[in-house]
């Protein structure tokens, strides 16, 4: 019992950590620094406790006894966690600058970024339908709440709207398919349903194929597949630049967490289901997402149109799991590290632009910033080259990936496709590189100020070129076979 | 030493740069990094030519597992044909260099020192991945180059030769991958070594496609007629180190791609594209010619040019043999030493009179004699002036087109006499004629300037008039391979 209450701090802590911040938010004295540095705190505790527990394979379930199969403990989930918890670390301590530059944030911002890790990590954990349901609301009500946080703001509201409107009609979605599955199956588990699955024939699984089917719409809704992702461009535009960036990163992974639990584990055997509808949306996906990300103006909106592109790279991987891939698994895994990485570092760039002034950054705003702000600049060409799958940056191995597991499973023509898409995204992404580099600066060269964000920027960016060209010679530094190690670590575990 | 002395090569002009990065160099102390980072290649690929053995196949070996879950090797080496290339970066790079030297903004130097890193790495790599990285990142400098430090229309140009040439190198990346994975599954352990997917069979089908795949990229660096839309733009706009990179170096690089990774993969496959791109080639032998004689602009005319002759390259190397073979390879270097200087020619002549169209000039002989002698050389050695190596080659690459075919030879004989066309015509109006500029004004050639154009003349000169001094060095290794072609393409027979 002692230690399930050890391997279930990590979970208990950030919501401690979420109510302390309540709390504290309305106490004298405190300011947005202090509280978001309680806030880092918690966090860090937590991240360090899950890396600690890295490969302890002594209990498989969290209160068994209590929950039953609720909760699984594996290295997938804690995996997921890590990246859970770095991913909100980054995004409190980045954008620390333009927290304090805007009025409308207060003690609570961060109390609902901490509940909504802490749902996220309650999502990778989870290993019943219902809880997963649960953890997916807790995260999914604390963001709608987080990116409709500038009530004054009418781009704001209405992104706050939208995004909570349809992300609650797509939660019925999923409740009418856990509904189907509890009818066939009789229980709710994830191992009694991967039992039954594999029990029965393909023709007596109808309802469960529904059902499937329709927690599926739920996580295409999510992830932004086309044709489910009219919300994601005015919706990462409306919110603050910290929620984007944290939408885009993190929750987008926490999504893939039990999208990959579900469709590797529970529904393995019934996965060829589903090739033809998965591969018509990565098609639909993948030109969606680039011609939206092509037509905008505003670099917040092109981000958001081409993380609509990467989903596409995702469910490239996705179908290849369906078809039997070895190498799929990992190479999703390493994809998600590797977007989350560069859209962390692209979207947090851009978050200490705004801190800094209230411009709508559209891509003539960026002409002569190289002039003037030249590693900043660097950095941000850093992240465009990786979200580009230049090589070099660990977005080409991620990419690379991705199209080896396609051409594995035989679906040559996808990997050509997607190859292709790789083609049209180096053009809205160049196009900022251009703005920043091939204009002179009106202005004069501003410090590179070093604070904790610009160091943590830094530090990303460097990990981004590391993890490309990084290589297992260097002893202690982990280069891309590190990244790939932890990817196979994880899927390994799930099996 | 000697065993890494390849990888100082590579990485010694990037590393001065990040250095000089780091510590926000002056500009002095950045133009004398840059120019000792260049001397000291020149001084080590010399070392590498004095111990090269021409009968010794791939030298200098460095092999050493770079990503290890997925096989990708840093895998290094020099052959007869890498080195020709390696060693014509390292010449050119510090004569760019003196032209540079009054050069004031930072960046063009820090790109100068990446650009170099990047095509050697590009040469010498023989491992798939590790090509595929240093064929992207050299093309990182050259958009910067030209979009940043260009001319007329330098941002949409800049955009135009990036879009282009990654659409050629991502159709490189799926054959790539296709190879890997096809070695994958047939040995259970992940390659991209050049050698070890070149054990790879194939049905002819597959075979087909994937050479496609490189083709497509060589053929748009080199450029092919048909792929050719980002050339004349490119050179019209980019600066003068940018234009030399990518005449001289860069697009021998399309060259020296199917050379290495069409030939060592898909040897007998190359023979099915052979009529298509001998056509093309001929083509663009003769379009690109008519191009240079109708065109105003000087840089787009030598782009034109530079087409035009590394069309007859690309000729050469598909008639393979032994004629065409050292002919191009020859052409290779002699080429860009030519090239070279006129395009140098062309910037001092836009840094004196604030022109290259033809048409505002006129008359410069009779004030800047010294001005006029190199530029005339130059011009000429480019239209293959006998005791200039280009001669040599040209004459080479046409022996072995009538060898292969009669007509094929007629046809490629017309590139001596259209370039004697556009060239003559070229001199004609610029250096004489009525005077159109007050040139008077105007100083002629410093000594720096002739410091850094004379290396070239005696190079061209040297390659013109004994051309044995070269020949065994590439010759052991033209006859190997031509041998192993005919061996593969007999096996398929």
């Amino acid at each position: 019992m002692i230690e399930e209450l050890f391997l279930a701090l990590p979970m208990a802590i950030v919501v401690l950590g979420a109510f302390t911040l309540m709390l504290l938010s309305h106490k004298k004295g405190m300011n947005l620094d202090r509280l978001n540095l309680v806030a880092v705190f918690f966090l860090t505790i937590s991240l360090l406790l899950e890396f600690f527990s890295l490969g302890d394979h002594s209990i498989n379930y969290l209160f068994a006894d209590l929950f039953g199969e609720s909760f699984i403990l594996d290295d997938f989930a804690t995996i997921f966690d890590l990246m859970f918890t770095a991913g909100a670390i980054l995004t409190l301590l980045i954008n620390n600058d333009y927290f304090k530059s805007r009025d409308y944030i207060n003690g609570e911002y961060f109390a609902l970024l901490l509940f909504s890790v802490f749902g996220m990590m309650m999502l990778s954990h989870a290993h019943e339908l219902m809880t997963a349901f649960i953890a997916l609301e807790i995260a999914s009500l604390s963001v709608y709440t987080l990116v409709g946080y500038h009530k004054n703001n009418r781009l704001s509201s209405e992104a706050m709207m939208k995004y909570m409107v349809l992300g609650s009609m797509t939660g019925a979605f999923y409740m009418m398919g856990t509904a189907m599955i509890y009818g066939a199956v009789g229980a709710t588990t994830l191992s009694e349903i991967a039992l039954y699955v594999n029990a029965h024939e393909m023709g007596e699984l109808s309802l469960v194929i529904v059902g499937a089917s329709f927690i599926m719409i739920t996580i295409m809704f999510k992830i932004g597949a086309v044709p489910f992702h009219a919300w994601i461009v005015d919706v990462y535009h409306g919110a603050p630049y910290p929620i984007t960036m944290f939408m885009a990163s993190t929750f987008k992974i926490a999504i893939f967490a039990i999208a990959l639990r579900l469709y590797l584990v529970d529904f393995a055997s019934i996965n060829s289901f589903w090739t033809e509808i998965l591969q018509l949306l990565t098609i639909l996906t993948l030109f969606g997402g680039s011609w939206l990300a092509i037509s905008q103006q505003t670099v917040k909106r092109m981000l958001a149109g081409s993380s609509i592109v990467h989903s596409g790279y995702l469910l490239i991987g996705i179908s290849s799991l369906g078809l039997g891939s070895e190498l799929a698994a990992p190479a999703i895994m390493f994809y998600l590290i590797a977007y989350f990485l560069s859209s962390a570092g692209a979207f947090g760039i851009l978050s200490f632009i705004a801190s800094q002034s209230t411009k709508q950054m559209r891509y003539e705003d960026f002409k002569g910033f190289a002039g003037r702000r030249p590693y900043m600049a660097l950095l941000m060409s850093i992240f465009m080259l990786s979200l580009a799958g230049f090589p070099s940056t660990i977005g080409f191995l991620g990419k690379f990936y991705i199209f080896t597991s396609a051409i594995e499973s035989g679906q040559i023509l996808l990997a050509a496709l997607g190859i292709l898409i790789a083609f049209i995204s180096v053009y809205y992404y160049f196009k900022l590189i251009a703005m920043m580099y091939f204009y002179p600066s009106e202005r004069e060269q501003k410090i590179f100020p070093i604070n904790i964000s610009t160091v943590l920027i830094t530090m990303m960016g460097l990990i981004v070129v590391w993890g490309g060209i990084g290589t297992s010679l260097i002893p202690f530094i982990p280069g891309a076979d590190g990244f790939l190690e932890i990817a196979v670590q994880a899927i390994q575990s799930l099996k | 030493m000697m065993a890494y002395i390849l990888s100082f090569i590579i990485f010694i002009p990037v590393v001065t740069a990040a250095l000089l990065g780091l510590f926000r160099a002056k500009r002095r102390l950045l133009r004398g990094g840059a120019i000792l980072s260049s001397l000291v290649t020149l001084f080590l690929v010399l070392m590498v030519v004095v111990q090269f053995d021409p009968h010794g196949g791939m030298q200098f070996i460095q092999k050493s597992s770079w990503i290890k879950s997925s096989g990708m090797s840093y895998f290094i080496g020099v052959d007869a044909l890498s080195l020709v290339i390696l060693l014509l970066i390292a010449l050119l790079m510090p004569p760019l260099y003196i032209y540079m030297y009054h050069e004031d903004r930072k960046g063009y130097w820090y790109n100068m020192m990446l650009l170099q890193s990047g095509v050697t790495g590009a040469v010498l790599s023989l491992d798939l991945v590790l090509f595929y990285l240093f064929w992207e990142t050299m093309l990182l400098p050259i958009f910067i180059m030209i979009g940043k430090y260009g001319n007329g229309m330098h941002q949409y140009n800049s955009m135009k030769i990036v879009l282009m040439t990654i659409l050629g190198s991502m159709s490189m990346l799926f054959s790539i991958l296709y190879l890997g994975y096809v070695y994958f599954e047939t040995h259970g352990v992940w390659s991209f070594a050049l050698n070890d997917l070149a054990t790879l069979e194939f049905d002819p089908q597959t075979f087909i496609w994937l050479a496609a795949g490189f083709l497509l990229a060589f053929s748009i660096k080199i450029p092919l007629v048909g792929f050719h839309a980002w050339m004349a733009p490119a050179y019209g706009s980019a600066p003068t180190p940018a234009v030399i990179i990518l005449s001289a170096i860069m697009a021998k690089l399309g060259i020296y791609g199917i050379w290495r990774f069409g030939y060592g993969l898909f040897e007998s496959i190359l023979t099915y594209y052979a009529p298509v791109i001998i056509v093309l080639a001929l083509i663009g032998l003769l379009y690109y010619a008519i191009r240079a004689i109708t065109e105003d602009n000087l840089r787009k005319m030598f782009a034109y040019s530079s087409g035009s002759h590394l069309s007859l390259i690309a000729l050469g190397l598909f008639l393979e043999n032994e004629y065409a073979w050292s002919g191009s390879l020859y052409f290779i270097a002699t080429h860009a030493l030519a090239t070279t200087g006129i395009f140098f020619m062309i910037g001092l002549t836009y840094k004196r009179f604030k022109t290259v169209h033809i048409s505002e000039l006129g008359g410069i002989a009779s004030a800047l004699p010294r001005f006029t002698f190199f530029f005339a050389f130059f011009a000429l050695s480019i239209a293959g002036l006998p005791g200039t190596g280009g001669f040599v080659a040209e004459l080479l690459i046409i022996i072995g087109a009538f060898k292969a075919h009669f007509w094929v030879g007629v046809f490629t004989a017309t590139s001596m006499l259209s370039a004697m066309l556009y060239i003559f015509w070229m001199l004609q109006r610029t250096l004489f004629g009525q005077t159109r500029n007050s040139c008077s004004d105007y100083k002629d050639l410093s000594k720096r300037e002739v410091a850094m154009l004379l290396p070239l003349v005696i190079m061209l000169l040297v390659t013109g008039i004994a051309p044995s001094l070269f020949t065994p060095f590439f010759e052991p290794y033209l006859q190997s391979t031509l041998h192993d072609v005919a061996l593969s393409l007999g096996s398929l027979r």
